[in-house]
């Protein structure tokens, strides 16, 4: 991996170069009351973009799979119906992208290309889209109160998945990585210049002492993984969070590991029907409802089960090779009932063995 | 097996309704094919127990199990009307088009059944996927021993396939027996659960070398399953087809997954073993 230097004033000529090779560049700014959210950088915002602050609680991952994405466009009526897949493939470069959300990338690129069906509608705007990754390294600012993704291995500097990553190492110079060709092909820009042994020291000992200021440290992910995988955690334990749920749905929306949707036939206008996904919940008790009524995941704290298993259960480990959690800590910052991952984890850890759901496995 | 880079496993296939038939009271078959002979050739291909997403434009898209044997070279529906989308469909007249991707899932192991008895309880339209499977059985009835069909609905005028089914009996091809909740008036044959049937002195049940496909709600599921095992029948020669909530049938949307299996993927058809397995009830 290519690394460079740069100076902090230069930082943002990244977002200028991204621009002019035609990419719409989004990045994170602060907006009233504090929030952040990602936005699309133009002449005018250009220099407001905020290169430390809290994670947008709104993750980046729409810019990979949008809570709304065409599918389909219908047209006429009967016989005379015709129908065209709508496959976008936008230039995005999201600037900013800390290294739990391009975990999360991650997570979905083994999810949608993988296995026996391959998505076509990910798979062409994931190849379009370009991951500038910032490393968070401001304690109280970059690293929130929620984050733990040391306990997930995700953070707070993504080892892979980025096409750049910039870090700022204090005093005015910033540390860029290429992990890609096409990031790689920006260190020909003038600002770019090569680094010492001292800069890559510098970036060891300011992550070194990152790692020790986090203020959640759930390292109990073990444990629980050992218990749902097992079928250990008790009937209790569930209803205890499934007591604590508000079945809102947030920590899936605010989620950059949550993969489902639902699928909707939608009218776009006279004439033109558009199919579209739509981000989904497993929260909601619909999200399991037949047409005629019948639920068979009706009970809030099966709801709960179904997230926690889907993402902590072995099986889903292996199969995409990573745990469906980047230790954001967004879903803990959502949820009204605090029963987020952290608290989950926790939960799960100390809670008492008993007879599992899973030992009830068939008898509906 | 995985798609290739450029396909579009969500584009649906134009398709042609050839005629429909009324079943029972809101359940219709509707016989179809693809407009393009070669997707007619390559979904023809598919095995009894696989479904496909089917959709109907405006309304939305729903998966259907395949009732049709691939040996009768035709492809069907069978559907009653619950929801939207079966409503949608319900509208639809010979010459009306739809359109019809997959097949999906992994069917039935016909072939791995081979030299056993086949024994089939449906309840209610429990019977449309297994009908898939009885016809495959007949077209090799050589490789079968006995093939017994318990066929159960609420009333005599809820029972599917009837004229089929008794066609079948009468060719002395397989055993069939019938019993519905609640007798109207005409009605001489059994009243009680399908479970009743398997009891019965003049069935003799063979339990050793068989094996039961079980299909139907979930009550008459539950207490068919525990018959069996009573019996004697070993969990894994029960197996079913499990039907949930499901978008996309490519194992993506995360609707249909019980514990660690996706149905639409890994099933639908699940031996009742690996269903006790899955991390979750059903």
């Amino acid at each position: 991996m290519k690394a460079r230097v740069l100076d902090g004033v230069d930082v943002l000529r990244v977002v200028d170069v991204l621009r002019s090779q035609g990419y719409q560049v989004v990045a994170p700014f602060a907006e009233e009351g504090g929030d952040g959210a990602f936005s699309t950088v133009t002449d005018e915002n250009r220099d407001a973009i905020a290169l430390h602050l809290p994670n947008p609680l709104y993750p980046p991952k729409r810019f990979a799979l949008p809570p709304i994405e065409p599918l389909l466009e219908i047209r006429g009526h009967g016989a005379e119906t015709t129908f065209r897949p709508i496959v976008e493939a936008p230039r995005v470069a999201v600037f900013g992208i800390r290294s739990c959300d391009v975990a999360g990338i991650g997570h979905l690129d083994r999810f949608y290309l993988e296995g026996a069906y391959r998505d076509l509608y990910y798979a062409t705007r994931r190849e379009a889209l370009f991951l500038v990754n910032v490393v968070c390294t401001l304690p109280g600012v970059d690293v929130g109160e929620a984050c733990f993704c040391p306990c997930t291995d995700t953070g707070p500097a993504a080892r892979e998945g980025f096409d750049l990553q910039l870090m700022d190492l204090g005093g005015g110079e910033w540390l860029a990585l290429a992990g890609s060709q096409k990031g790689e092909a920006l260190f020909q820009e003038p600002f770019f210049r090569r680094g010492t042994p001292e800069h890559l020291a510098r970036r060891r000992a300011l992550l070194d002492d990152l790692r020790t200021r986090f203020k959640t440290f759930t390292s109990w992910f073990a444990a629980a993984i050992s218990r749902i995988s097992r079928g250990e955690v008790s009937e209790g334990t569930w209803e205890e969070i499934g007591r604590r749920c508000l079945e809102c749905g947030g920590c899936t929306y605010v989620c950059p590991a949550c993969t489902c949707f639902t699928v909707s036939d939608r009218p776009a206008g006279p004439d033109r029907t558009e199919r579209v996904r739509i981000w989904d919940s497993c929260a909601l008790s619909g999200f399991t409802r037949m047409a005629g009524g019948h639920n068979p995941r009706k009970a809030v704290h099966d709801r709960r089960n179904r997230r926690f298993y889907r993402k902590l259960s072995h099986h889903f480990i292996q199969r995409e090779r990573s745990v469906a959690c980047v230790g954001c800590g967004r879903c803990a910052e959502i949820c009204h009932g605090d029963v987020g991952m952290p608290t989950v984890v926790e939960l799960l850890r100390r809670g008492p063995t008993g007879p599992s759901p899973a030992a009830n496995g068939g008898k509906a | 097996m995985t798609t290739a880079v450029r396909e579009n496993v969500y584009l649906p296939k134009r398709a042609v309704i050839d005629r429909v038939n009324d079943e029972i009271a809101g359940v219709k078959t509707f016989e179809w094919h693809f407009e393009d002979p070669a997707e007619q050739a390559a979904f023809g291909r598919f095995k009894p127990g696989q479904f496909a997403q089917v959709s109907v434009f405006g309304a939305g898209e729903f998966p259907l199990s395949l009732p049709a044997s691939p040996t009768e070279g035709r492809m069907l529906f069978t559907v009653r009307q619950v929801g939207t989308c079966s409503a949608a469909l319900h509208q639809l007249g010979a010459g009306d088009r739809f359109a019809v991707r997959g097949p999906y899932g992994n069917g039935f192991p016909m072939e791995e059944y081979r030299g056993k008895n086949l024994v089939f309880a449906a309840g209610g339209i429990g019977l449309i996927p297994l009908r898939a499977c009885i016809v495959w059985a007949l077209a090799h009835r050589q490789d079968f021993g006995r093939i017994l069909v318990f066929h159960g609905a609420r009333t005599p005028k809820d029972l599917m396939y009837l004229p089929l089914l008794d066609g079948w009996q009468h060719s002395g091809q397989l055993e069939c027996y019938l019993t519905v909740d609640r007798a109207t008036a005409g009605w001489n044959g059994n009243v009680g659960v399908v479970g009743s049937l398997l009891t019965k002195p003049e069935v003799k049940l063979p339990v050793e070398n068989s094996v039961a496909f079980v299909c139907g709600p979930p009550v008459m599921f539950r207490f068919a399953i525990r018959d069996l095992l009573s019996l004697g029948f070993q969990g894994k020669d029960i197996v079913s087809t499990l039907e949930r909530y499901m978008k996309c049938g490519v194992g993506k949307c995360g609707h249909c997954c019980i514990g660690m299996a996706y149905v639409c993927t890994d099933g639908p058809v699940f031996t009742y073993e690996q269903i006790a397995q899955l991390g979750e009830s059903i």
